[in-house]
């Protein structure tokens, strides 16, 4: 039988039989970069380009927010980067809590685990396809609780703890993530203010 | 072990054989912590929908029916002082007096002063919000009361802290343990704050003049309402996380030393950070930038308290299966995190010029007000009520229920506030080709109201979770005498 976490679509498709699997092979950390990471990390960025291009963000106002070809690129990639480092950010620092709660240390495993709890999220960036930061809000914060769920209860069977444990290290990892997304942000708005992105009277 | 530490245990203090007196060792007085906390939750109930229903009003405002009372103007405020000074402070007020005596191991300093101070709060706050809605409004942010009130909340607050300072004089236990140093810090610089941001020249019972002119009077307001944040908001649940959270654990806290390093590096640089709330205004840059520098600063104390706080946690996993109310200071230290992280990122200028006047900050006091005070309150109060009554929770299954609601309600507000504080940063400041501005005020907020209404709908989920709490502690309690506890 082949294993679901090989696919993205497996990860969605039966998270906590991925998560068990993801124990039981304890693949290498490229394995799990090259063949999950990186497609998951890609997707938000492709759809992201998609929408932009071809309708502009809409924050509410009546014309839409449009940037030239060359910009949107540009953002688009840092996009990109922006969330390999979040995979790899999250995934270190998962592995850097572990021994504070009994948890594996195999970075494969780790890694592995944030792909699967980003999955949700990496599918339900399809909203950015139409860039209406509301929509995207609505049809993300589903996917966000989606995700919540998983890492609460994929964590301690992906990385071998105690339900226990594995609840106080998700808490930690929650507060770590939501840290990395507000660090998103300013980065964003400061990035801004230097001239990337909107034209803005700064 | 310290002497510290093992006060915090509850273990016999060191020099019990010290001579002390027959009141000093008479039973604790917890009748007063246990109207304080029934007062506390009346609060967070009235206070919080308060806030439920102005975030209906920002979605339909036809909601005030025309009343001059029921409008966003008036019951903003109730909201904020409700929950702050309502809520916020009687379970300040509750938990400290809980506290200084089992970590003292004596009995409270003039317990009838005590009374004074729990009633004398109450009747302030209700007064208070009263005046509000009727439209007395000194016109400063978190600090609206009128004169009268200013005088009384004085008053009250001076005799809190001759009850506190007066049950540590006669501690029996040489060491003051560090909740209480957080406590007393929240004590100190509150009447400081308070007694100089209210000095005002009265017109009239309900009209008074800030003695401040112009850009004084922003420095001296947002000195006190930073401070306000921080050693009440911050500091004083502070002072509740250091005393409960290794009680709930069941062991001393991780880094009794690094605990008291980040007290006093807390107290040395937030009292600096005031100007953050200034950037971009009349007030010399300078000033400005001392308020981002010491802002910055700032995070080190905040995560160094974070990081105590979850390897205490780490290594008491096992009380996770029969403590409910654990879980809630688990969730509370990492909005403790993410809000200390956030407020220093939004102190820096670049960032403060998109974020600032936006729901962003909004978003940003929520995560610390619903995230961080209310959830470690919620964690306490399911530790600590059961024990004023000497008998378990009535529903573990309502507290689980209510920690998921909180956990939910708190992202989704968070989530709302985020996107539509990011879309109004861009959409204030956005131009067109010839430079000019591109966008309408009024059109920028009109396009609000989806965010707004998943806001209400957060707050409706944060609500239905604190009723939750309010019926299970009601239950709990309910024809229960209070235990008497005497000091060891």
């Amino acid at each position: 039988m082949a294993l679901r976490y090989r696919s993205p679509w497996g990860l969605l498709r039966n998270p906590v039989v991925a998560c068990a699997q993801l124990a039981e092979d304890a693949p290498s950390p490229h394995a799990v970069l090259f063949r999950h990471t990186v497609w998951l990390a890609l997707l938000p960025p492709v759809f992201a380009f998609v929408g932009a291009a071809n309708f502009g963000w809409r924050l509410g106002a009546d014309e839409p927010l449009v940037l030239d070809t060359g910009q949107l690129a540009l953002v688009s990639l840092g996009y990109f980067f922006a969330l390999l480092a979040g995979f790899v950010g999250a995934a270190g620092a998962a592995r850097w809590m572990a021994p504070t709660y009994g948890a594996t240390e195999d970075f494969g495993r780790h890694l592995g685990l944030v792909a699967v709890v980003a999955a949700p999220l990496a599918a339900g960036a399809v909203a950015h396809l139409f860039p209406h930061v509301f929509l995207n809000l609505l049809v993300l914060i589903p996917a966000l609780i989606w995700s919540m769920y998983l890492l609460y209860t994929g964590l301690p069977v992906a990385l071998g703890t105690s339900p226990e444990r594995g609840m106080l290290m998700a808490s930690s990892l929650i507060g770590f993530l939501l840290v990395a997304v507000v660090i998103l942000l300013g980065v964003t708005v400061a990035l801004w203010g230097a001239g990337v992105g909107p034209l803005l009277g700064l | 072990m310290s002497q510290a530490q093992a006060a915090a245990e509850g273990a016999s203090p060191p020099n019990a054989g010290a001579t002390a007196t027959a009141a000093a060792l008479a039973s604790y007085s917890d009748p007063v912590v246990r109207f304080l906390t029934a007062c506390a939750v009346a609060w967070a109930l009235a206070g919080m929908a308060a806030g439920v229903w102005i975030a209906a009003e920002l979605v339909w405002p036809g909601l005030d029916f025309g009343q001059p009372w029921l409008s966003y103007g008036r019951l903003r405020n109730l909201h904020t002082n409700g929950v702050i000074f309502g809520f916020g402070v009687s379970a300040l007020m509750g938990t400290a007096l809980y506290s200084v005596q089992r970590t003292c191991h004596v009995r409270l300093f003039a317990p009838g002063l005590a009374w004074f101070c729990a009633i004398g709060w109450q009747l302030g706050v209700l007064a208070g919000g009263a005046s509000l809605l009727a439209g007395w409004n000194a016109g400063k942010e978190y600090a609206e009361l009128e004169w009268p009130f200013d005088i009384a909340i004085a008053v009250v607050w001076v005799c809190f802290g001759v009850v506190f300072f007066g049950t540590i004089g006669r501690r029996r236990i040489r060491p003051i343990y560090v909740s209480n140093w957080f406590y007393g810090g929240l004590i100190i610089v509150i009447a400081m704050l308070h007694i100089v941001n209210s000095l005002a020249l009265p017109v009239g019972w309900g009209k008074s003049y800030s003695l401040f002119a112009g850009a004084q009077d922003a420095i001296v307001q947002w000195w006190y309402g930073h401070n306000a944040v921080g050693f009440l908001l911050t500091g004083g649940f502070l002072g509740m996380l250091y005393y409960f959270l290794p009680k709930h654990a069941g062991r001393p806290i991780w880094s009794y030393r690094l605990s008291i390093v980040a007290f006093w590096a807390f107290t040395y640089s937030y009292i600096w950070a005031g100007p953050h709330h200034l950037h971009y205004n009349a007030i010399p840059a300078w000033v400005q930038s001392l308020g981002m520098v010491m802002s910055l600063v700032l995070l080190a104390p905040s995560w160094a308290t974070m990081i105590n706080g979850v390897m205490t946690v780490a290594g008491a996993w096992r009380k996770l299966r029969t403590d409910p109310a654990l879980k809630f200071i688990v969730l509370a230290l990492a909005f403790y995190g993410l809000a200390t992280f956030e407020g220093p990122m939004m102190s820096i200028k670049s960032v403060n010029v998109v974020s600032h006047f936006t729901d962003w900050t909004v978003g940003h006091v929520h995560s610390g007000a619903l995230g961080w005070n209310a959830l470690i309150t919620f964690g306490t109060f399911y530790f600590l009520v059961p024990r004023l009554v000497g008998g378990a929770l009535h529903s573990v299954r309502l507290a689980n229920v209510h920690f998921w609601l909180a956990l939910a309600g708190t992202m989704l507000y968070v989530l709302a506030m985020w996107g539509a504080g990011v879309s109004q940063g861009v959409l204030w400041l956005a131009l067109d080709h010839i430079g000019d501005v591109r966008f309408g005020f009024r059109d920028i907020m009109a396009s609000m109201a989806p965010y707004y209404a998943l806001r209400l709908l957060a707050g409706v989920v944060f609500l239905v979770g604190a009723v939750l709490m309010a019926w299970n502690l009601w239950r709990t309690v309910q024809g229960r005498p209070t235990a008497v506890v005497h000091p060891p």
